[in-house]
């Protein structure tokens, strides 16, 4: 396995609690498209050559690009690298901002499956946290959507919010569920340093429930998921059966990706297993790859042992665990192994279950991941 | 040669804190030439970086300028720098022993202080004549008549001849210089007599070993004579006599009526004490001279490296310091909660925060300190005597037949519409209200004896903040006085934490545990399990806080440009659960034994 993923780094506007490379100013949308295919071409010829069996199209907001340049984009992945037959494209959209003929040049360009960033059912809050659209344009959307032939979707969903109550994070939980999305990722909020948001909480303008109340949200809507279909498969990601996201999941088997476009990141066996990420300057950016260089701003070789704790720190975000088999072939170790203290002190506080294939946390030990991986760590 | 006796002034600065003591002195420094202005940078005589930044006077320095007067005749000043500070008024008092008169500076805006006070009456106990100045007068706010007359009314001096200034300008200084010719009497003492010494400070020069700084009050000291310590016994030969400019510049002899150092390849200050005198071992003086008193720490507190890997640096830290600061004391101890470190003891609480801010600056430790308590006196039922300066030593309850706290007795200076806020504070304090007179009609003396133990915390903060900083206060250690007194134990998870421990009055203990119990909730973060804190006395709990259990600890995204981001914030987490120090099953960080320290 392994995938590509693609950075669109525009947006309409920045969300008040957005830290992800992005920009409002769209000035340099052409230019950005030529560099992205400068860099599509400088990556083919310079990587080693791999399968890819996703392709992830991530932003910023992706569907802001006029369609024919996504067509463009998509058509040089498919010419320059290896795309697997039946591979899971996917493009991340804004709710207000697909029409017909958009939804019909992704098809085209072999986008199947589309991921909505929805956040909250409810318009006030949507307001207040900057996002542009409302919720009967994020359903219209939708539509066009399935009418277009997309039939893989997800939909981004938020709690944690500022003023959000259970009862208001349920209701949306609800009405997205009734749309039989074949995805749903719900996400907690996280106050990210230099935000607007971060700032706003800092001065005591902006409040947030407690950590009790998003911990109830959580496991409330969890459960609602569950009823409704949809099943956990890692900490915040759930999905119908069979649904779950390849490109994702990929991620959290430590697997192999390329990235491409403005602070992306890759990693990638390159004489020993390599992590490297773009330049998040977008003139630099354009600069470099017009002279024909890689945009890489840093790359670095990962440590077998520190290799060994991805691999555990990624996986463990998964239901199904950290596949013992996968673990052994990968570094001729079994995992219970590498890490018997750690597993059994785990399993001790009810946080791990060893099985004969995985090892996996519990719901409580998924809710406190971050403790977990303490034990994994050398002192 | 000997220098003409009846031409030496031996003299120190007496101000509060920021009335332009220093500034003063640099300024005579200019008019002297002692130092050339391009070598001039303000405070030369605060060479430590905290003495600068703090503007308070730590060591006692001294430097010689020759004045020449309108008179012709060319004098030697002596001037010696001293602390200001109630935490080192030994210190200070051996300073002005070592002179024969003090320029008092007043600031013309806030007139007389408390700790101004404090030291005229030190000066006017060592018979020193004392030579008013009010300073500066450039500002708008000044009343230097006011002033003048303030000085008149409360000292007793005649102020009205008293030079008006401005040493950051350095209007009128030079009728400072001429003032000090006038007011303060060439010193006394016979050249021919034994060997009589003072020691007023020393320090520890790399080279030359521990310098002792000395007033030279009968005989003559030079280099290659023996020398003998007459509180110590002790002998030693001197290498080298200097004196100041302010720099160490070796002299051949200092003779009677002199200021200068002495090296006598001496290994630590603690072998040359503050107020000891230094004789000629082969003709020794019939007697020392008087005053000479063993200092002793009044406050005490663990002192732990936040890493313990750093003990050794600590103690390595410890040493170096001492080697400067005789008054400091330190020996190891252990805490349950806090493994290996040491118990120090200080002159006060602005002693003991100059001690750890130098450890912390001056050596790059990080470090954990518990809350600091003064000695309390022990009767046992089985009738032996203890000394106590560390809660967790407390014997049970059961064997204390009584207890006993240490009283000073508090001088606070106010403009008087604080005087209500401020005896409310000190009745909170446990205060014993001794008197009150107005110094005149809009600022009031008031007396107050309080236990040491209510003021060693966060007394001096409150009372500046209740008085708007216009409130001066100091005070001196009285006597022992019975009290009912209580070891306050916290207990975390029901493990007790030995580092919290206090020892407080019976009356306060129920107040005190809630408060400190409700601190430690805020400061105590969530863990994997519930966590109840209690303040107990004996086995009886007072308060109880709980600390609810962490029930969500997980990144919420971990996708492809997250990994490397992810690692670090583990990272980070798990540096600071290193940090935290394990009591029992609960991990505390080092903060939580300061804050206690921080209660209102």
């Amino acid at each position: 396995m392994a995938g590509i993923y693609l950075h669109i780094p525009f947006c309409a506007r920045k969300c008040c609690y957005c830290d992800f490379v992005s920009f409002a100013d769209q000035s340099r949308r052409a230019a950005y498209v030529r560099a992205l295919l400068c860099e599509i071409d400088l990556a083919a010829e310079r990587f080693p050559a791999r399968r890819y069996d996703t392709v992830f199209v991530g932003g910023g907001t992706p569907s802001l690009l006029p369609a024919e340049d996504m067509e463009r984009i998509c058509e040089a992945l498919r010419a320059r690298f290896t795309i697997a037959q039946g591979a899971e494209v996917t493009l991340e959209c804004n709710p207000g901002s697909v029409d017909a003929g958009r939804l019909a040049a992704y098809r085209r360009a072999g986008i199947n499956r589309l991921s909505f960033g929805l956040q909250s059912a409810n318009d006030a809050l949507l307001r207040s946290i900057g996002r542009i659209h409302d919720y009967a344009q994020f359903e219209h959307g939708f539509h066009m959507a399935k009418q277009a032939g997309f039939s893989n979707i997800n939909v981004d969903i938020l709690y944690g919010l500022p003023g959000q109550s259970e009862a208001d994070y349920l209701d949306t939980v609800a009405r997205v569920a009734a749309l039989l999305p074949t995805h749903i990722s719900a996400y907690s909020l996280i106050v990210e340093e230099g935000t607007p948001l971060y700032g706003a909480v800092r001065a005591g303008e902006t409040l947030l429930p407690d950590d009790d109340a998003v911990y109830d949200m959580q496991a409330a809507g969890r459960a609602a998921l569950a009823a409704l279909g949809y099943a956990q498969y890692e900490i915040s990601n759930y999905a119908l059966a069979g649904q779950e996201c390849r490109h994702n999941i990929n991620y959290w088997e430590n697997g192999e990706y390329l990235g491409l476009g403005l602070a992306a990141h890759a990693a990638m066996v390159l004489a020993g297993w390599r992590r490297w990420n773009n330049t998040a300057d977008l003139e630099a950016y354009i600069a470099k790859t017009a002279r024909g260089e890689l945009p890489i701003e840093r790359m670095q070789r990962i440590e077998r042992k520190e290799e060994m704790f991805e691999c555990v720190m990624l996986g463990l975000r998964m239901t199904r665990g950290l596949s013992r088999a996968a673990f052994a072939a990968r570094f001729g170790q079994d995992a219970l192994e590498a890490y018997p203290e750690a597993a059994e002190a785990l399993r001790a506080l009810g946080y791990l279950e060893v099985t004969q294939d995985a090892l996996r946390l519990t719901e409580a030990g998924l809710d406190m991941q971050n403790s977990a991986l303490l034990y994994f760590m050398e002192d | 040669m000997a220098y003409d006796r009846e031409l030496i002034r031996n003299f120190c600065i007496i101000a509060h804190i920021d009335h332009g003591k220093s500034t003063l002195a640099d300024r005579m420094m200019e008019l002297t030439d002692t130092v050339a202005l391009r070598d001039m940078e303000a405070q030369l005589l605060d060479t430590m970086d905290i003495e600068r930044e703090r503007g308070i006077t730590i060591k006692a320095t001294a430097v010689r300028m020759f004045y020449t007067h309108t008179d012709g005749k060319r004098y030697m000043f002596n001037l010696i720098d001293t602390p200001g500070h109630v935490d080192f008024t030994y210190e200070v008092s051996r300073a002005l022993a070592a002179c024969e008169g003090a320029v008092l500076v007043v600031d013309a805006t806030q007139g007389i202080e408390a700790q101004t006070l404090a030291n005229v009456y030190l000066a006017l106990d060592n018979n020193l004549e004392i030579a008013p100045v009010i300073n500066k007068i450039d500002l708008p706010s000044a009343q230097p008549e006011y002033v003048k007359k303030e000085i008149e009314d409360v000292i007793g001096l005649s102020a009205q001849d008293a030079p008006c200034i401005s040493a950051k300008s350095g209007q009128n200084v030079e009728q400072v210089l001429a003032q000090v010719v006038a007011l303060v009497p060439p010193p006394q003492g016979d050249e021919n007599a034994p060997l009589q010494a003072l020691i007023f400070d020393s320090i520890y020069d790399n080279y030359k070993g521990a310098l002792s700084y000395v007033r030279v009050k009968n005989g003559v000291v030079k280099a290659g004579m023996r020398i003998c310590s007459m509180a110590t016994g002790n002998e030693f030969e001197v290498t080298e006599v200097g004196v100041f400019t302010p720099q160490l510049k070796p002299a051949s002899s200092l003779c009677a009526g002199e200021v200068g150092y002495v090296a006598a390849s001496i290994k630590s200050v603690a072998e040359t004490k503050v107020g000891d005198t230094i004789t000629d071992a082969a003709n020794p003086a019939a007697a020392p001279l008087p005053g000479y008193k063993q200092v002793q720490p009044m406050v005490f507190c663990g002192v732990y490296p936040a890493d313990g890997a750093d003990y050794e640096n600590l103690r390595d830290a410890l040493d170096k310091l001492v080697l400067n600061d005789a008054s400091l004391s330190y020996e190891p101890e252990t805490s349950l909660a806090l493994g290996f470190g040491f118990r120090c003891g200080f002159l006060g609480l602005l002693h003991m925060e100059i001690i750890q801010e130098r450890l912390e600056r001056e050596f790059d430790l990080d470090l954990v300190t518990t809350a600091p308590s003064v000695i309390y006196h022990v009767k046992k039922t089985d009738g032996q005597d203890l000394i106590i300066d560390n809660p967790s030593n407390l014997p049970s309850p059961t064997e204390i037949q009584y207890m006993e706290e240490p009283m000073v007795e508090a001088h606070i200076m106010t403009p008087s519409e604080y005087v209500g806020t401020i005896m409310e504070l000190c009745q909170e304090k446990r205060g014993v209200f001794k008197d009150m007179a107005y110094m005149e009609e809009t600022r009031v003396n008031i007396q107050y004896e309080l236990p040491l133990n209510e003021i060693i915390y966060d007394f001096f903060d409150q009372l500046k903040s209740r008085s708007r900083g216009y409130a001066s206060f100091d005070y001196e250690l009285k006597e022992y006085r019975r009290s009912d007194l209580v070891k306050l134990d916290f207990l975390l998870n029901g493990d007790m934490c030995d580092a919290l421990s206090t020892i407080v009055h019976r009356d306060r203990a129920y107040a005190k545990g809630r408060a400190v119990a409700e601190k430690l909730q805020e400061v105590i973060p969530r863990q994997q399990f519930e966590i109840p804190i209690q303040a107990a006395i004996g086995g009886k709990i007072i308060a109880r806080e709980t600390v609810k259990a962490l029930r969500k600890d997980v990144l919420a995204k971990c996708y492809g440009g997250d990994v490397s981001r992810k690692k670090k914030l583990l990272e980070k987490q798990k540096e600071g659960k290193k940090r935290m120090r394990q009591v029992g099953t609960v991990s505390v960080p080092s903060e939580a034994f300061m804050s206690v320290l921080r209660i209102n």
